[in-house]
């Protein structure tokens, strides 16, 4: 039983040498066999329509690596090919899935999959293997709680910090009163029970607070509220699918206080083709990234992206699915495939990334500062906090 | 708050949100009135019609409202393909043991549903699709509605109605009517019943795709987002009294209303508990629906 599956196993190998030998065929010869690469992704269920700008930072990522030929392993350019599985949009599968690719395809390494809820659950199974992985897509207070070693986390849009960091935005602008509506799922109520004690401390009035479930389908009521309350800024804690549903009903009821926050959904391409780019323009939104001069790959990035796949990245996924990409790219250069070495430099060491430098302290980045973007001119720019702003906030003129 | 009830906004609300839960449901009542199969693959249709009008939209610059009937028309197609394909067949198969018919066409059109969804991921992968389309705002005193929604709920409304006449006035109207309420008789008396489940898909689908179409204009999609449309239709169907045609009209008006006053005087939260916990209600009190003739069941 053994042999045969030996043989088998040998086989397969032998295949994909053979397959390597004919994708290099003409090219410099390669010196080992292709880099297996496994991640599990969201392709079908609920979550499928949030993951496609992770991936196609992935897939964009592979390409190039492959085109200036392959990853350099510890000195030695190998090929990347992916071993990708759909989760189903169910952490419990992610689980599974990544136990299969350390235990069974015995992948070389892995990638994140999309979203807070599948990073909790898969830290515990690369911590139980040592299989380092950096992470991205995940963002809540409580990813401060999985146990550090293995995994780490690269984006600074964590709830606690966007409380603070949205309140002394608004105070910036001279923004007194606001609305808070907020859609009742995780992401989302976390950022309101930071968000609203930060408010009150800074002395700005919430004239109403009011929160929505996932599946809302008409906002009229609330937004009829929400208009008659007059007040500076409409803070929309919305995740993709009801932001488009405010956007939309905030132009018909003329809901049109001069400071519009959209929390998730905006950064997205979809998000102006969906609403008219007319009322995208102003809203300003959750992202830590633009292309920026200062910050090294981060213009050929949107430009390699753009070209591809005919819109813009994710400001905030598809950045922070090549950030981990480029740590990881940097240990592996230097590491091979020793996974512990691998991990004691993603410990401690700093990287350069397109979103500037980047270093962890146990599982979070703790140089990337928590910001946000604007819609101007049809184009997203940072413009919090000053310290890396690419444009200036303009209040919003309407939708 | 009492303005907010009286303005007419929020019964503007209602009735574009009751019109497309009708339309949605409408179609659903239909092929369950006429063979009592319940199509769980209906709002993947709806989905489907989506799709239709976004590319015909974002490609060539088709406005939605006139590929509508043209999609309308595939739908029908559609329903008259998977009629003569697939049904028929199961049907044959099945004769005489309606048991087994409805356990059959239950695991059809959920394998059909399954594969729909995951043949558009494929073809067009999972993104979100919207556009934007009339989405201007017209203003009629203190009352403030987007065109889009305006045309959804005329198209909607203006479709039932005319579904509506068409099952009282024309013959193959009354016919289904006829099977949907006697069967047997129905058939005994020499209704073409073959001919009446046919119309029901093709109508049935034709609608479907139809609520695709004014839904795209309005909300975002995705190959995924068919789902929660089956369940309206379903709540619809079931508080208006199953194969009750016009009973299901009045049923999602009755949902519109729940959803937009009910979020209104309480809060947006309680939106599932106050849709559900009234089907629940109306179960309890109305067993056949809440329209039900008793004639027709006594």
């Amino acid at each position: 039983m053994k042999s045969s599956r030996m043989s088998r196993r040998s086989l397969v190998s032998g295949l994909f040498a053979l397959a390597a030998m004919v994708a290099a065929a003409g090219a410099p010869a390669q010196a080992d066999k292709p880099l297996r690469i496994g991640f599990s992704m969201a392709r079908t269920g609920m979550l499928a329509n949030a993951t496609p700008s992770q991936l196609n930072t992935y897939e964009l990522w592979k390409e190039q690596v492959n085109a200036r030929g392959g990853m350099n392993v510890g000195g030695v350019k190998r090929k990347v090919e992916f071993v990708i599985y759909d989760d189903q949009s169910k952490p419990e599968q992610a689980v599974r899935i990544y136990e299969k690719l350390i235990t069974d395809d015995k992948v070389d390494l892995l990638l994140a999959p999309w979203g807070t809820p599948f990073h909790i659950a898969i830290a515990p199974v690369v911590e139980k293997y040592k299989f380092p992985l950096v992470g991205n897509t995940a963002a809540s207070v409580s990813l401060r709680e999985v146990k550090p070693g293995y995994i780490w986390f690269t984006t600074s849009a964590i709830p606690d910090r966007i409380g603070v960091e949205l309140t002394a935005f608004l105070k910036a602008q001279g923004v007194k009163s606001v609305v808070v509506l907020a859609n009742v799922l995780p992401f989302t109520k976390e950022i309101k029970n930071f968000l609203e004690p930060e408010l009150k401390k800074a002395g700005i009035d919430i004239k109403l607070s009011s929160e929505y479930p996932p599946d809302i389908k008409d906002m009229t009521a609330m937004l009829t509220q929400a208009k008659q309350a007059n007040v500076d800024a409409v803070l929309a804690l919305a995740y993709p699918g009801d932001s488009v549903l405010y956007a939309k009903q905030a132009k018909e009821l003329g809901v049109n206080s001069p400071f519009q926050f959209i929390a998730i959904g905006p950064s997205d391409a979809f998000f102006p083709k969906a609403v008219g780019a007319a009322s995208a323009e102003g809203v300003v939104t959750i992202a830590h990234w633009a292309p920026r001069p200062e910050w090294k790959g981060s213009q050929a990035f949107y430009d390699a992206y753009v070209k591809k796949f005919g819109e813009d990245p994710d400001f905030l996924n598809s950045a922070l699915a090549w950030m981990s990409l480029e740590i990881l790219e940097a240990a592996v250069a230097k590491n091979g495939l020793n996974k512990e070495k691998i991990r004691a430099m993603i410990s401690t060491e700093t990287f350069e990334t397109i979103n500037g430098k980047v270093k962890f302290n146990g599982v979070q980045n703790v140089i990337t500062p928590t910001a946000f973007v604007q819609y101007q001119k049809g184009r997203l720019q940072i413009v919090w906090p000053a310290s890396i702003a690419t444009g200036r906030y303009e209040p919003k003129k309407g939708w | 708050m009492i303005d907010t009830l009286l303005s007419g906004q929020l019964l503007f609300s209602a009735l574009v949100t009751g019109s497309l839960y009708a339309l949605t449901a409408l179609g659903l009542n239909l092929v369950y009135g006429t063979m009592r199969v319940l199509n769980v693959a209906h709002g993947d249709l709806v989905m489907l019609g989506a799709y239709a009008a976004f590319w015909a939209f974002t490609l060539w610059g088709i406005s939605p409202l006139l590929a509508a009937p043209a999609v309308a028309l595939i739908g029908a197609a559609l329903g008259y393909a998977v009629y003569r394909g697939i049904f028929q067949r199961l049907l044959a198969a099945g004769a005489g043991h309606a048991g087994r018919i409805e356990g059959n066409s239950l695991l059809l059109f959920f394998g059909l549903s399954i594969i729909v969804q995951n043949a558009v991921a494929l073809a067009f992968t999972p993104n979100n699709r919207a556009y934007a389309y009339l989405d201007e705002v017209v203003r009629i005193g203190s009352l403030s509605m987007t065109g889009n929604r305006i045309a959804a709920l005329a198209i909607a409304g203006t479709t039932c109605i005319a579904v509506a006449l068409f099952l009282r006035r024309s013959v193959i109207g009354l016919a289904m009517r006829a099977v949907i309420e006697r069967r047997e008789a129905a058939y005994v008396v020499g209704v073409d019943v073959d001919l009446v489940q046919l119309a029901s898909f093709a109508i049935g689908f034709a609608s479907a795709a139809l609520a695709g179409v004014l839904m795209s204009m309005l909300e975002q999609f995705s190959p995924f987002s068919g789902f929660p449309f089956t369940i309206a239709g379903f709540i619809v169907i079931i508080l208006g009294g199953l194969g009750n045609v016009m009973a299901g009209l009045l049923a999602a008006l009755v949902l519109g209303v729940i959803e937009t006053y009910g979020v209104a005087l309480t809060s947006a939260n309680l939106r599932s508990v106050l849709l559900y916990g009234c089907f629940v209600g109306a179960l309890l009190l109305f067993p056949n629906g809440l329209f039900a003739r008793r004639s027709v069941r006594a």
